[in-house]
C-alpha cells in the first residue's frame, strides 16, 4: 500500500484506543474501502500520489474518524457497568456491614477481586476489568504495611527488595493498561488517593500509617460510602461515550470523594494533607496520558 | 450544501437502514449507491459513514459479516436485523407523515 495511505491508517489505529479485535476489524474495513477507492481513481487516470491524497481527503481527518469510531464503540452495556463497579461495591459492603473485622470475609473479598482480575486478563481484557485491576496493588500495599512491623535493623529488606519490586509492579501494570488506553489507567488509579486519605485519617495520633482499629470502626460507614462513590463513578465511566466527559468525571469524582473524606473525618485530615492528596490524585489520573505519549513517541521514532 | 448536510444528519440512519434492507452492502458500495440513486443529491461524507454503521451495529439494527470474494479479498457486508427491520417500518411511516404534512403547507394551492 502507498506510504501516505499506510500512515493514514496507522494514525487512525493510534487514536482508536479499542480492544485489539475491534481495532483489527475497523482497520481492515477502512483498508478495503481505501483500496476500492484508490483503484477506482487510478482507473479514472489519477497518478498514485493524486489518488492517495484524494482518498485521504474524502475520508477526512484521521483523528476525527478515529474519535467518531471510538465513540460508536466506547459505550459499555449496563452489565459491563455493573461488573466495573463490583470491586468498589464489594469494598463498600465490607466496611458498611462491618465485614472487614472478619478475616474470612476479608480473604473472600481479596480472593474474589484478584481472581476476577486474572479472569478478565485471560479473557480479552474487557472494559469492566480495569477497576478490578486497581486492586492488583492491594497485596503490594499489605506487604508494605507488614514491613513496618519488622524488627529494627531489617529496613534494608524494604529498601533493597520491597521498594524496587513494588515500583516495578506498579509500573508494569500501568504500562500494560496505558497501552490500551490511558483513561483506563486513570480509572484504575482513582481509588489510590482515596485509600491513602483514609489511611492517614484512621492512623493513630501523630503516628503515620499506624492504624487504629477503633478509628476504622468509627469511620467504617463513611469509608463504605466513599467506595460506593467510586462504584458509581466506575459505572458512569463505562456508560459515557465521549473521552472528555470521562476525564471530567474522573477528576470531579476524585476531588469530591477526597472532600468527602476530609469532611467526614472532622479535621483529622488537615489542609496540607488534603492538598498533597489532591496533587497525588491529579498526578495519578493525568500522568498515564504522558506515559502514553512517551510510549507512542518511542514507538514512532525508529520509523521516522 | 450546509443545509443539505443538516437535512441528511437527521435522516442518515433511515437512509442506511433502507439501503441495507434492500440488499446486504459494504461501506464503499453504500456511498456509491446512495449517490447514484439520489442522482448525486446525497453525498455521504466517507469519514462519517463507518462511525454511523458501527453505531447502528452496536444498537443491534444491522450486523456486519466478513465475506471472501472470488479474488481472495475480504469485504465487510452489512445485513439488516429483525430489530432494524422493525425500526425501518416506524421510520418509513414517520417520513411519510412528515412528507404529507410538508406538502400540505409548502406546495402552492391548486387553482
Amino acid at each position: 500500500m502507498i506510504t501516505a495511505l499506510s500512515q493514514y491508517l496507522d494514525s487512525i489505529r493510534d487514536n482508536l484506543r479499542l480492544d485489539l479485535a475491534s481495532e483489527r476489524e475497523v482497520i481492515d474495513e477502512l483498508q478495503t474501502h481505501i483500496e476500492d477507492e484508490f483503484q477506482e481513481m487510478r482507473e479514472a487516470g489519477l497518478s498514485e500520489e493524486e489518488a492517495a491524497n484524494t482518498c485521504i481527503k474524502f475520508l477526512g481527518s484521521a483523528k476525527l474518524v478515529a474519535r467518531q469510531i471510538y465513540e460508536a464503540h466506547s459505550q459499555g452495556t449496563w452489565k459491563q457497568a455493573l461488573m466495573a463497579s463490583m470491586p468498589h461495591l464489594l469494598f463498600a459492603l465490607l466496611f458498611a456491614l462491618n465485614w472487614w473485622q472478619g478475616i474470612g470475609w476479608l480473604i473472600i473479598t481479596l480472593g474474589l477481586v484478584l481472581s476476577m482480575a486474572v479472569y478478565g486478563w485471560l479473557h480479552g481484557r474487557p472494559v469492566w476489568l480495569f477497576p478490578w485491576r486497581g486492586y492488583y496493588l492491594l497485596p503490594v500495599l499489605v506487604a508494605g504495611l507488614l514491613l513496618l512491623y519488622l524488627p529494627k535493623g531489617w529496613s534494608w529488606l524494604t529498601i533493597l527488595l520491597y521498594l524496587p519490586l513494588a515500583l516495578w509492579l506498579v509500573w508494569s501494570v500501568t504500562v500494560q493498561t496505558v497501552k490500551r488506553d490511558w483513561l483506563y489507567s486513570a480509572l484504575m488509579m482513582l481509588p489510590v488517593p482515596i485509600i491513602l486519605g483514609w489511611f492517614l485519617a484512621v492512623g493513630k495520633e501523630g503516628k503515620f500509617l499506624e492504624l487504629s482499629l477503633e478509628h476504622i470502626r468509627y469511620f467504617a460507614p463513611w469509608i463504605g460510602l466513599s467506595f460506593l462513590a467510586l462504584a458509581v463513578t466506575a459505572a458512569a465511566f463505562i456508560r459515557l461515550r465521549q473521552r472528555w466527559l470521562r476525564v471530567a468525571l474522573l477528576l470531579l469524582s476524585g476531588f469530591l470523594t477526597l472532600i468527602m473524606v476530609a469532611f467526614y473525618t472532622g479535621g483529622r485530615l488537615g489542609l496540607s494533607a488534603f492538598l498533597v492528596l489532591t496533587l497525588i490524585m491529579l498526578g495519578l489520573l493525568l500522568s498515564p496520558a504522558l506515559v502514553e505519549r512517551r510510549l507512542r513517541h518511542g514507538k514512532q521514532q525508529p520509523t521516522s | 450544501m450546509a443545509q443539505r448536510l443538516e437535512l441528511m444528519k437527521g435522516s442518515s440512519e433511515s437512509l442506511l437502514l433502507c439501503l441495507i434492507s434492500q440488499q446486504p452492502m459494504y461501506g464503499y458500495r453504500i456511498i456509491k449507491e446512495l449517490e447514484k440513486r439520489s442522482q448525486g443529491y446525497f453525498k455521504f461524507k466517507e469519514g462519517t459513514l463507518y462511525p454511523a454503521l458501527h453505531r447502528l451495529e452496536k444498537a443491534g439494527l444491522i450486523r456486519g459479516k466478513w465475506q471472501m470474494l472470488p479474488s481472495g479479498r475480504q469485504r465487510r457486508y452489512y445485513y439488516i436485523t429483525d430489530k432494524g427491520h422493525r425500526l425501518l417500518v416506524v421510520k418509513r411511516d414517520q417520513w411519510q407523515d412528515f412528507l404529507i404534512a410538508m406538502n400540505l403547507i409548502i406546495q402552492p394551492a391548486s387553482a
